[in-house]
């Protein structure tokens, strides 16, 4: 313990130049040996999560300029060597005091949303990708369209209520062994959402990586190098959701559930921007044609005033069922219980109908492995639409149609190209072609 | 197949129930490997050894029935529809092309798409399809969904001239009328009801949903299908919209390879096919879409074509190593299914005796592809 102070002190100006939370790119370390740090050579990763870490692990890495937060769940003490701050995961009955910078992973019900802590995670999500039904065969009708389990809903509706940078934690299924296309996706899905996936390795994963097998480093390398595509464009997670249909609900309630309306609106690619009831301003809706209002009666006599104003003005309203509740997500909860599910599938059989095939800023052909995001900058001069694919396999001849007026395209893609699309007039707008999306695309649109 | 397999195979085919009048027509095979070789090219030729087409399109408006069926979003093993169960879009765009060259001044695609109304081009969008290369393959190319009134404001009746196995008249989309040529581009698939798909089977599609369709409308057409096709005609739960007259033998059959195999033969007289294409580059064995347990992506790298849809569809069926007489039972018409090619031949479309159908470019034991065994 004498030696603290003094370790601290050589650390201090390596400290000083610690990344801010809002840049720190995480990763569950599920090793304490500083030679494992060598993974990290050449990766965007700056930011470890960590169990006991010992001090020369601590000072390894402080050395590399990376940030180490020491994990602690409900009923664990916290340790006295425990790097940059503390992560307090899990449901705690009452959160410990600690003195150091604290980053919280909480269940989703307890976010603090609209917060201002340095960054604001869940350990809770849904392990993302195409669903599986039937006995574990997909749909096996004429008509079966792929349901994609997704937490992108969940992430749109945390960032409609405030601007502090989010994280995702959960970790991969138990007894599973997943493939680095799985992994591209759930980290893909985070940062097309605007937020981070905070790394974790399946057992057999992290095992092969700590004896290097050229295979775990190669898949390794290639989350890595997906996770650094994302972070080379920052103002990619400064855009907002751009698309005409606004859904106006509380992130609390529904918007912290999956396979919700937002994700119901997803998979039928329809560009959605979620707005929290309680920001609910002309502003919020600046831009869109039609709202959708999940749970009317909650909102003040001045939110709907709001909505008043937006229907005069020539949008169009969709008010959820009479007396419809937004279900409150119960601890533990994630998802939507059956028979929120069939009554949520009434209100989206109506908003189906309104959204028609209706272009609602940008419209997508051929996606239907895909989930996408349509963001636009501040400013309006530019927008880039997300593409992920959740299949096994690569999708070829993607169509893309918008309505704004953006004069270039170009493709952008996690393995470094850079192509201009050529931009044709269609009947509601522009049109882009993409001949080919193995895991994620970028199409970024300017004036 | 040996020489003397394939002369065992058209030697048992049985003749008892063929029509000795109905007529033959040559049918045109051409191997193609894939769809990068020259599919544009190898039709052509297709075409000059039928006879050249200019003769059937030239200033006519020609209506292209399309093979598009379940939603796009529906893939075998992640593969484009076009692969497996579509046409592809590349044979889509070279038969267009050929039309246009040989005069063709309207074009039109048509297909009825699984529950939507909405343009056909969407559809296509959906499959990977690039419509505008298909728009700018021949000049008046056009596009019409026709699984409800969509674009048109009636419909149009085609009565059956004499006794017809199941409806005394078929209510269709006005382009199946307004038509000079009618053209069935089909894939060369099995179907699991049916036996095989080919293009007579293709154009139980010309079919509208809003009147035919699980949700079709009681008194009225319902102009918004969301379902399919089953409940009318492949289970009998009930009869199409009233716009349309009730079928003839109400309570014979609840069985799809018996009710659909019927009108599949009463449409091929009802509307007539002039020039049927068989896209067998890609295709799938086991049934006719991803939907049915245990199909496979098959390579038969052929293309088939014909002026006599009978004729070119009991090649097609020799092709993929069936029997094209084959009674209901044995391959390909497993599942009680009756044979839609004899039915057709009963009717008098055409003839299914292969010694009277000559085979022009590659010989059908050089072509032939097993889709089972």
């Amino acid at each position: 313990m004498r030696l603290l102070p003094a370790t601290l002190l050589c650390l201090a100006p390596l400290l000083w130049a610690a990344p801010k939370p809002a840049d720190w790119v995480p990763v569950r370390w599920p090793w304490s040996d500083a030679k494992s740090l060598e993974l990290l050579a050449g990766t965007p990763v700056n930011c470890l999560l960590l169990k006991s870490p010992t001090r020369e692990f601590l000072a390894a890495a402080a050395e590399r300029g990376v940030v180490t937060l020491t994990v602690v769940g409900p009923g664990e003490s916290v340790p006295e060597t425990k790097g940059d701050g503390i992560v307090l995961e899990g449901d705690f009955p009452s959160l410990p005091q600690v003195s150091d910078l604290v980053i919280q992973l909480t269940p989703r019900y307890k976010m603090k949303l609209g917060s201002d802590a340095p960054v604001i995670g869940t350990y809770q999500g849904v392990w993302p990708g195409i669903s599986a039904d039937d006995g574990g065969a997909k749909h096996s009708l004429p008509t079966s369209s792929a349901w994609i389990d997704t937490n992108t809903g969940f992430l749109r509706a945390v960032r409609a209520f405030g601007t502090a940078p989010v994280w995702l934690a959960n970790r991969p299924p138990e007894k599973t062994v997943v493939s680095t296309a799985r992994y591209l996706q759930v980290i893909a899905e985070a940062e097309i959402s605007g937020a981070r996936w905070v790394i974790a390795f399946d057992d057999d994963l992290a095992a092969r990586l700590a004896k290097r097998e050229e295979g775990a480093l190669g898949a390794w390398k290639r989350m890595t190098a997906l996770v650094g595509y994302y972070e080379s464009h920052p103002e990619w997670r400064e855009m907002r959701e751009n698309g005409r249909l606004a859904v106006v609900q509380d992130p609390a309630k529904g918007g912290l559930l999956s396979g919700g309306i937002l994700d119901m609106i997803a998979v039928k690619h329809t560009p959605v921007r979620p707005v929290a009831g309680s920001r609910l301003s002309a502003d919020a809706l600046a831009g869109a044609t039609m709202a959708v209002n999940i749970e009317g009666d909650a909102l003040t006599p001045e939110q709907k005033q709001v909505l008043r104003d937006f229907t005069r003005s020539g949008g169009m309203l969709l008010n959820g069922p009479p007396g419809w509740k937004d279900p409150t997500p119960p601890a533990g909860q994630i998802t939507l219980d059956k028979s929120d599910l069939e009554r949520l599938n009434d209100m989206w059989r109506d908003v189906n109908s309104l959204i028609g095939r209706r272009n609602m800023g940008v419209r997508l052909y051929n996606v239907a492995s895909m989930l996408s995001n349509y963001l636009g900058s501040a400013d309006g001069k530019s927008a880039v639409v997300h593409l992920l694919n959740y299949s096994d396999y690569p999708v070829e001849s993607v169509t893309l149609h918008y309505v704004a007026n953006f004069s270039r395209a170009t493709l952008i893609t996690p393995e470094g190209k850079q192509q201009k699309l050529e931009v044709y007039k269609t009947e509601e707008g522009w049109g882009v072609d993409i001949d080919r999306v193995v895991v994620c695309a970028t199409i970024k649109l300017e004036q | 197949m040996t020489r003397r397999e394939w002369l065992a195979l058209i030697s048992a085919t049985p003749l008892l129930n063929a029509a000795p009048d109905a007529p033959a027509a040559p049918v045109a095979i051409s191997k193609c490997a894939t769809y990068d070789e020259d599919v544009t090219g190898k039709l052509s030729t297709m075409f000059d050894q039928l006879g050249g087409i200019q003769r059937l399109v030239r200033n006519k408006t020609v209506t292209i029935k399309l093979n598009m069926t379940g939603a796009p979003s529906n893939k075998l093993q992640g593969m484009a529809p076009g692969r497996t169960h579509y046409n592809h879009p590349k044979v889509v765009g070279a038969v267009a092309y050929l039309l246009g060259k040989a005069g063709a001044k309207r074009i039109r695609f048509t297909e009825s798409p699984w529950a939507w109304t909405g343009p056909l081009e969407d559809v296509m969008l959906d499959s990977g399809w690039n419509v505008r290369q298909l728009l700018s393959a021949a000049p008046g190319v056009e596009f019409e969904n026709t699984n409800a009134l969509c674009k048109r404001k009636k419909y149009a009746r085609f009565k059956f001239p004499g006794t017809a196995y199941m409806y005394p008249e078929y209510v269709l989309n006005e382009a199946y009328e307004e038509t000079d040529v009618f053209v069935s581009l089909a894939k060369l698939k099995q179907h699991a009801d049916c036996g095989v798909t080919l293009s007579l089977k293709n154009c139980f599609g010309c079919v509208p949903a809003s009147i035919y369709g699980d949700d079709a409308g009681i008194d009225e057409p319902n102009e918004n299908p969301k379902s399919g096709r089953l409940a009318v005609v492949h289970q009998a739960r009930r009869q199409p919209s009233k716009i349309a007259p009730p079928e003839l033998h109400p309570g014979t059959s609840n069985t799809a390879g018996v009710r659909v195999s019927r009108v599949v033969a009463d449409l091929a007289v009802v509307r007539p096919i002039h020039l049927a294409v068989i896209d067998g580059v890609e295709s799938m064995a086991g049934g006719e879409g991803p939907w049915i347990r245990g199909v496979r992506p098959v390579t038969p790298g052929v293309l088939i074509a014909g002026m006599n849809p009978v004729c070119t569809d009991a090649v097609s069926t020799a092709v993929m190593g069936f029997n094209p007489r084959a009674a209901k039972g044995e391959a390909p018409f497993y599942r009680n299914a009756d044979n839609t090619l004899t039915l057709a031949e009963a009717h008098g479309v055409g003839t299914t005796d292969l010694k009277r159908i000559e085979v022009r470019g590659v010989p059908i034991e050089q072509a032939m592809y097993r889709f089972v065994g």
